[in-house]
């Protein structure tokens, strides 16, 4: 979450710095604007450390490759009239729950006004003291009836939440969610109840099938390799756990946790100023329409009213330009021949006192 | 005689964005960049194979957006104004760079890649669909669908019906596009939930794909890993599970081929390099900088600084590469085949947009596998699900476990607190939609029955995993909020309208115009 922030708040910074100077030289010479992406977009194949962090994670490179589909600068401008929002709510009763993967659910709810008020007439201030709880019951391969559950947690939730995240801490079981009220005496009062999920497994299955046995080792070995582990993989007790802890490292914590607690020595503050700075040449004249103009011994085409621009990137180093036109009917030929020389120098400085200090308040 | 199978499958997909209403929309330009430098140059790449004789098997998914937007005259007319204006400023950059020979050379050939783009387009008359059936025609490619509108399924539960309008939706689609019915399926994200194959059944679709954790993790344990596909009880559709090895050695940003320092820089474009009055006309009008897809640059190295791009190294880089996938799928069929006393299949999925839109080189890349795999070597061959279930009748039976591809392998990506806000108005309208349809049996005719398509259309629209996707990125979210909210109010209003029997034609007859993909829809498949 840290480091998601950290490249945020670098990307506003690095799109701050898209208007970099300018000059126009009075000979015509444009300093072009320097490559304003450099600093702004740093790539998934750039950035070898991050991705030597999140290599082993399922999904990392499709991910990179799918965003770059919609790799476009923010534009979009809200329209005069905004469209209306969204309702806050559908004024029904209703809880639905979803698998996020083998560990974690998620729900959200909705309770209608007149459920409250019944809820309120029924229970007086009873219901003043109540607390609002999510019961999570455990109904692997059962018939659900509100009673038969192998077993449920509660969590206590915000009285103003209508979705939560909830940790099972068992993959491959079913679930079912109530929405309630726990009263001071213990007693839980459902108001609404979700239906039912399954949750994947995280591993390989321990079901065999006789008709189609596998050797274990046989198959930890397939199962290494379908991963990209290679061919070498070796087995013997433990290879489930050691796969899970390779392949879907991560996955047990929630998105807040896994960079903020990372042990990983904090990182001298890269600074990122930069500058670029280009030039280009503007070669512009005018003479009879009809005539034949080159430049550099390339013909180029006038404007209908016998103007000419051209443009050029100009390297350093010297650059001889003769342009030439010969009037349609070829009597006269006039030659103008401008010489521009490009020398380019560098100079960095560090104000070592501002520096220091910088690095200290790091 | 092989010892194994290779089959690539190419999965394309772009949301539905069309903007009649403005005359220039930045995200449009997503359809006509991965038209030039993805969609045409694997045509180009397919159709030289097949003039010159080579024979090969890819499989690649067509989304029913991706079909739709390819076969509107109006996206059609756009990029054609789009790819004249990259000639044009490619014209500009030879002149620009007259002095710069490194450069110019690169002016050239955008301008030559640009110009065969639009003779493609147009020796095609435009519909690129046409084209990719052709290939189809010819068995050298296998077409499969996608979800309507790419949605995706696992958290579209417990509203089984919305899954059943996406694929129902989805089949008819490709059937009108492509001329019969759809065979195999990519699911949206390779995200599949248990049970979902019977409503692929249901469609007649024979199989899918999903994540190696998809089969390896599914019950009970398949015999062969990821190296044959298995049947999901009860519904006898194939399932066909990925090979993370040879996914890896593309897809990484590590020990993958296209961040070869030899290949082109993504991330240097003269969109965003060059002075601002000259590129002007060619960036959003708005004076928002843009790709304009001429990069001059090679990735080089590491560090910020990047030297001109040199085609020659590139492509010789790329047919190394292609010599090395072969060469470890080669490894890999003969251990496994005598390993597993059968013939191995690998399945080696990637987004199609990966081949010449982020890997520039990537066309060519697949160019060289494709030829050395047919000529050079007998060990390996490409084969397309329909072939190889054709050839082996007899697989296990499992129940695969839900997986998707996404980040961590489960639904995290589209399900975060960047973005889990939409699934309680997407789930009301879903809910909602089915009690449109149960209550508006068959016969329902003229306005009303005008409404209900265009309800299920702004339900599907809205269900894209493009805007959670987006949403779960952070950034330039605005225009996947705005899509979201603006299709599920569309949605709204109109189940209000139909309930209290009080449509508004004109503003109906708006929207269709608008979101006017699938014409042929019909309401009823959302029960």
């Amino acid at each position: 979450m840290l480091r998601k922030i950290k490249e945020k708040i670098k990307k506003i910074a690095a799109a701050g710095k898209k208007r970099p100077a300018k000059v126009k030289s009075s000979v015509r010479s444009v300093i072009k604007a320097p490559s304003l992406r450099r600093k702004a977009k740093p790539s998934a194949r750039k950035a070898p450390e991050e991705a030597l962090q999140k290599e082993t994670v399922m999904g990392v490179h499709e991910m990179a490759v799918e965003r770059s589909k919609f790799s476009h600068p923010e534009t979009f401008k809200p329209r005069k009239q905004m469209p209306q929002e969204l309702p806050g709510g559908y004024g029904q009763d209703k809880i639905v729950l979803q698998v996020r993967d083998p560990w974690w659910l998620h729900c959200f709810w909705e309770v209608a006004g007149d459920t409250w008020n019944n809820l309120i007439n029924r229970l007086k201030e009873l219901f003043f003291s109540a607390k609002r709880v999510l019961r999570v019951y455990d109904v692997s391969n059962i018939n659900f009836n509100g009673k038969n559950a192998h077993r449920y947690f509660d969590v206590e939730v915000a009285q103003e939440a209508s979705s939560w995240y909830l940790d099972t801490g068992n993959p491959g079981r079913s679930w079912v969610v109530d929405y309630g009220l726990k009263l001071p005496n213990g007693e839980f009062i459902t108001i609404v109840r979700s239906n039912v999920v399954s949750t994947p497994i995280d591993g390989p299955s321990w079901m065999t099938d006789e008709e189609w046995m596998v050797p274990e080792e046989m198959f930890g070995k397939l199962y290494g390799m379908g991963f990209g582990l290679g061919q070498a993989t070796s087995m013997g007790k433990g290879w489930q756990d050691r796969f899970k802890k390779a392949l879907f490292s991560g996955i047990l914590s929630s998105p807040g946790i896994t960079s903020a607690g990372s042990p990983v020595r904090k990182k001298p503050k890269e600074r990122g100023f930069w500058l670029v700075v280009d030039c280009e040449l503007i070669v512009y004249g005018a003479t009879e329409p009809d005539a034949d103009v080159s430049v550099q011994g390339r013909k180029i085409k006038l404007r209908p009213d016998g103007t000419f621009t051209m443009r050029y990137s100009l390297p350093d180093g010297k650059q001889v330009i003769p342009v030439k036109a010969v009037s349609a009917d070829k009597i006269e030929e006039r030659i103008i021949t401008p010489i521009v020389g490009r020398e380019t120098k560098i100079s960095n400085t560090v104000d070592q006192e501002l520096a220091a200090q910088f690095y200290k308040n790091e | 005689m092989n010892k194994g199978y290779l089959c690539l499958v190419l999965h394309s997909h772009l949301p539905f964005v069309r903007h009649p209403e403005h005359e220039n929309f930045l995200e449009e330009d997503w359809l006509y960049e991965a038209m030039t430098e993805t969609y045409i140059p694997l045509l180009w790449v397919y159709e030289k194979l097949v003039e010159d004789g080579i024979d090969f098997r890819v499989t690649m998914s067509l989304t029913p957006t991706l079909i739709s937007m390819l076969t509107d005259p109006l996206l059609q007319e756009r990029y054609s104004r789009h790819i004249n204006k990259l000639i044009e400023l490619s014209h500009k950059e030879i002149e620009r760079t007259t002095w710069q020979p490194d450069f110019q050379k690169l002016a050239i050939m955008y301008l030559n890649h640009f110009n065969k783009a639009r003779d493609t387009f147009e020796k095609h008359n435009r519909n690129l669909v046409s084209a990719f059936k052709i290939l189809q025609d010819l068995g050298k490619l296998e077409i499969i669908t996608c979800g309507a509108t790419h949605g995706y399924f696992p958290l579209m539960e417990p509203h089984r019906e919305s899954v059943r309008a996406q694929i129902q939706v989805a089949a008819n689609h490709y059937e009108k596009h492509l001329g019969r019915r759809p065979r195999g399926i990519w699911l949206p994200e390779c995200g599949f939930m248990p049970g979902h194959d019977e409503l692929l059944k249901e469609a007649g679709i024979k199989y899918f794909f999903t994540d190696s954790h998809g089969v390896l993790h599914g019950t009970p344990r398949p015999k062969y890993g990821v190296f044959a596909p298995v049947y999901c009880r009860n519904s006898g559709v194939a399932c066909f599970g990925r090979d993370l090895e040879s996914s890896k050695q593309v897809w990484s940003s590590i020990e993958g081929y296209p961040g070869d320092y030899n290949y082109r820089e993504f991330y240097r474009d003269i969109g965003f390099d060059l002075e601002f009055d000259y590129i002007k006309p060619y960036i959003h009008p708005d004076g928002v900088r843009i790709n304009t897809g001429i990069k001059y640059y090679r990735i080089t190295g590491p560090g910020g600084e990047k030297q001109p791009y040199v085609p020659e190294w590139a492509r010789e880089q790329a047919a190394s590469h292609a010599g090395n996938f072969l060469f470890n799928r080669q490894r890999q069929v003969e251990f496994l085949y005598d390993f597993m006393h059968k013939k191995p299949l690998i399945v080696s999925p990637y987004d199609a947009e990966l081949y010449g839109h982020w890997w520039f080189e990537g066309p060519q890349w697949l160019d060289f596998l494709i030829r050395k795999t047919a000529c050079d070597q007998d060990t390996v061959r490409m084969i397309t699900p329909s072939e190889y279930l054709e050839e082996n009748r007899r697989n296990q039976v499992i129940t695969p476990s839900m997986s998707s591809w996404g980040y961590k392998g489960y639904s995290e990506m589209w399900l975060q607190g960047s973005n889990d806000w939409i699934y309680r108005h997407l789930h009301a309208a879903a809910d909602r939609m089915t009690e449109l349809a149960r209550s508006h049996p068959e016969g329902t005719n003229g306005i009303v029955k005008r409404a209900l398509n265009q309800a299920l259309r702004e339900l599907l629209l809205a269900q894209s995993s493009d805007w959670a996707f987006i949403l779960g990125t952070g950034t330039h979210t605005s225009y996947a909020v705005r899509r979201t909210k603006d299709h599920l109010l569309r949605f709204n209003r109109l189940y209000e309208e139909i309930k209290s029997h009080s449509i508004d034609g004109e503003w109906l007859s708006d929207i269709e115009s608008k979101d006017n993909l699938f014409p042929e829809i019909d309401y009823r498949v959302h029960q």
